[in-house]
């Protein structure tokens, strides 16, 4: 059927000279992005997640490949984007079929979040097809790159242990651990505990560390952090544990051995386990300000969303970016714990 | 010399006294906006409800049929945070020989030990603030005492005596082919953290042909309540989160100067937020910057089903709010008449 252009009546015409250039001045808006709210296009993103198997957590912390996609799906209620998940379960097989999907599903966009080697031949795939990729927590050759710093949040977890050591036990002697799953390299958790260990050496240069490897065995906290704390009977404690769990572990243990008066935790992560809603009081929380866990290292993981949208709508907007962004990791005390997660589950 | 020096220190003192008082009203006066009815106001929205007001929404009484718009208040209803109801009732003269006189009178009556931000209930202007500052730059802090603010009470409030318009939240995204719902839900409700925006506000006025006029109280129907109503048994989910007004439909309500905006669920905006590092935003929106009231856990299911038979969104909106002195709020009764 033939297209024609619209017949301005001759009483219209008037109309017709105000309506083409606000036509063509629509057209520049759109053409220059900055056409109304409404007027926005829609993308569709797909999201490949590393794991959605209940209960499994991911990046040796207490965050569950669950929290991360409803995090995206939360996000996403901002944005002119409709969201296609998938799920890679750790698997370069799925993952491979996934993109594959994505590519039958004609996605503007692929947020891959998978470790293994698939990711190159997944990276190659999306390429080809012509579909941006954002990589998340591990790369993907090509592509830009949203992390988490497990370097970062160590040291700054070092420096919040060293920095109440000096403001609290000046002269003290004093010991440090790091507990945790430190042999979990593929989750990156020796680069977590190599920033604690060089944050306190910096500040803390007399301070022995020593390492606690529980092996990811919650059970082994007790006893492997029992006998640090007895080796050490008339030292100052300071503990950096690797993960929440582990840091509400190290607590009770400290609390067996009657040591609560010498030691300090910090934490990793800031997962639901240690903080709360309004009512939870739970470890970290403004009515718990005396605790011994001074604080946990935030990594937002069921923020993740929020932080990677912006950088996919970025991207399929054509504007540039650092090839690798990271998580802006702080520490989160009672102090400032209801400014970072204000509560909203009213339970 | 010695004048001189006693000189010096009274300014001093006076610099540290008015100075301290000044900072408070300076640092409020960036947080908060002025009220549009003057610096003594302390009503907000209801100045709104004119005679003028309430004799044009006396005109939507037309047939007198009265529909509830709030929810039993009883104990067991899901309550945010903290909060409690406890109700005891005192009977002792239906013990034998306690009745009174010939005519053997007895009586009961009741202790209700309950906060007042329970149930259906209005938030009142001195409930919600950034810092300490709240409604019409008010340094709250120096209005309150251990058992009440002595500034900002409800009973300042003028009458609620309006025109009520429901929008209906699940038509507009049932007809816009992006409803989701939640499966614990009897009748059809929107699944927690669905953003209303204002254009779905303007589709649900649209699809009653109705439009908002300066006075109105807009009560969104979002189904959520229906968790409400089955309480206790789905408190815990009904309190984990809601869905409600984002921040856009907040600004359009504002711009259209309604005295209220309502809904069946805990807190009439969205959660979680559309910012997870902002608080309840929407509150601070309405409330604190521009008097506007919120009411919370309406019922809205029957008003809703009213407007779908009569394809008619407004009422006459009647809710009397006791002049609790120096209370940030109150459970309320509403009825839809019509």
């Amino acid at each position: 059927m033939e297209h024609r252009a619209p017949a301005f009546p001759a009483r219209g015409r008037r109309r017709a000279r105000v309506f083409i250039p606000a036509l063509l001045g629509g057209a520049l808006l759109v053409g220059l992005g900055l056409a109304p709210a409404g007027a926005q296009r829609s993308y569709v993103i797909a999201f490949a997640n590393l794991t959605e198997e209940p209960g499994v957590t991911v990046e040796g912390t207490g965050f569950t490949g669950r929290e991360i996609r409803e995090s995206f799906v939360l996000a996403a209620r901002a944005h002119p984007i409709e969201m296609v998940f998938y799920d890679n379960q750790r698997d370069d097989a799925r993952a491979l079929q996934n993109a594959d999907a994505a590519i039958a599903r004609r996605v503007d966009l692929y947020i891959e979040y998978h470790r293994g080697t698939a990711n190159a031949a997944i990276g190659e795939k999306l390429k080809a097809a012509g579909i941006r990729v954002l990589a998340l927590n591990y790369p993907v050759p090509g592509a830009p790159l949203y992390t988490v710093d497990n370097l970062a949040a160590g040291r700054v977890a070092g420096e919040a242990l060293a920095q109440f050591a000096l403001r609290s036990w000046r002269g003290q002697p004093t010991a440090a651990a790091v507990i945790g799953n430190l042999s979990a390299t593929a989750d990156r958790v020796p680069e977590r505990s190599q920033g604690v260990t060089e944050a306190l050496r910096q500040r803390l240069p007399a301070v022995p560390v020593s390492d606690v490897d529980t092996r990811g065995n919650p059970a082994q906290v007790g006893p492997l952090l029992g006998k640090f704390v007895a080796a050490h009977p008339s030292d100052k404690l300071l503990i950096a544990a690797t993960d929440d769990a582990t840091a509400l572990a190290a607590k009770a243990a400290v609390e067996s051995a009657g040591r609560v008066q010498d030691t300090a935790i910090v934490s990793h992560g800031m997962d639901r386990s240690i903080h709360g809603g309004m009512n939870d009081r739970k470890e970290i929380d403004p009515a718990n300000r005396g605790s011994i866990v001074i604080g946990s290292v935030a990594f937002y993981l069921d923020r993740l969303g929020y932080e990677v949208l912006p950088l996919a709508m970025r991207m399929l907007r054509g504007e540039s970016f650092p090839s690798r962004v990271t998580t802006r990791h702080i520490l989160v005390t009672a102090a400032n714990v209801f400014v970072e997660y204000p509560p909203s589950d009213m339970n | 010399m010695m004048p001189r020096a006693i000189l010096a220190v009274a300014v001093a003192l006076m610099v540290l006294a008015f100075g301290t008082s000044s900072f408070a009203q300076t640092d409020c006066k960036k947080l908060v906006p002025a009220s549009p009815w003057g610096p003594n106001d302390q009503t907000g929205a209801t100045n709104r409800v004119t005679p003028a007001v309430t004799k044009a929404a006396a005109a939507e009484i037309k047939e007198g049929k009265v529909i509830p718009m709030s929810y039993p208040l009883t104990d067991g209803v899901p309550l945010f945070g903290s909060r409690f109801t406890k109700t005891i009732l005192t009977a002792g003269s239906l013990a034998p020989g306690a009745s009174f006189g010939e005519n053997e009178l007895t009586y009961m009556e009741d202790t209700w030990l309950s906060q007042s931000h329970v149930g259906t209930h209005l938030d009142g202007m001195g409930h919600i603030g950034r810092k300490d500052c709240y409604y019409n730059q008010t340094p709250i802090g120096k209005f309150i005492t251990q058992n009440n603010i002595t500034k900002l009470g409800l009973e300042h409030l003028k009458s609620f005596a309006t025109r009520g318009v429901v929008v209906d939240m699940v038509k507009v995204f049932q007809q816009a082919n992006k409803f989701k719902g939640n499966p614990a839900c009897k009748k059809p409700c929107l699944e927690k953290g669905t953003v209303i925006t204002a254009a779905d506000i303007q589709a649900g006025l649209k699809m009653y042909n109705t439009t908002l006029r300066e006075g109105d109280i807009v009560v969104v129907h979002t189904g959520w309540g229906d968790l409400f109503e089955q309480y206790p048994a789905q408190n815990a989910l009904f309190n984990s989160g809601e869905p409600g007004i984002g921040k856009d439909a907040a600004t359009w309500l504002i711009s259209q100067k309604v005295v209220a905006v309502g809904a069946d669920q805990w807190a009439v905006e969205v959660i979680p937020g559309e910012n997870p590092k902002e608080a309840f935003i929407v509150h601070n929106m309405l409330l604190t910057d521009n008097g506007i009231h919120i009411i919370e856990n309406v019922r809205t299911d029957l008003i809703a089903a009213e407007a779908a038979a009569t394809g008619r969104a407004t009422f006459f909106f009647n809710m009397t709010v006791p002049r609790a002195v120096g209370m940030t709020g109150n459970f309320v009764a509403i009825d839809g008449i019509r």
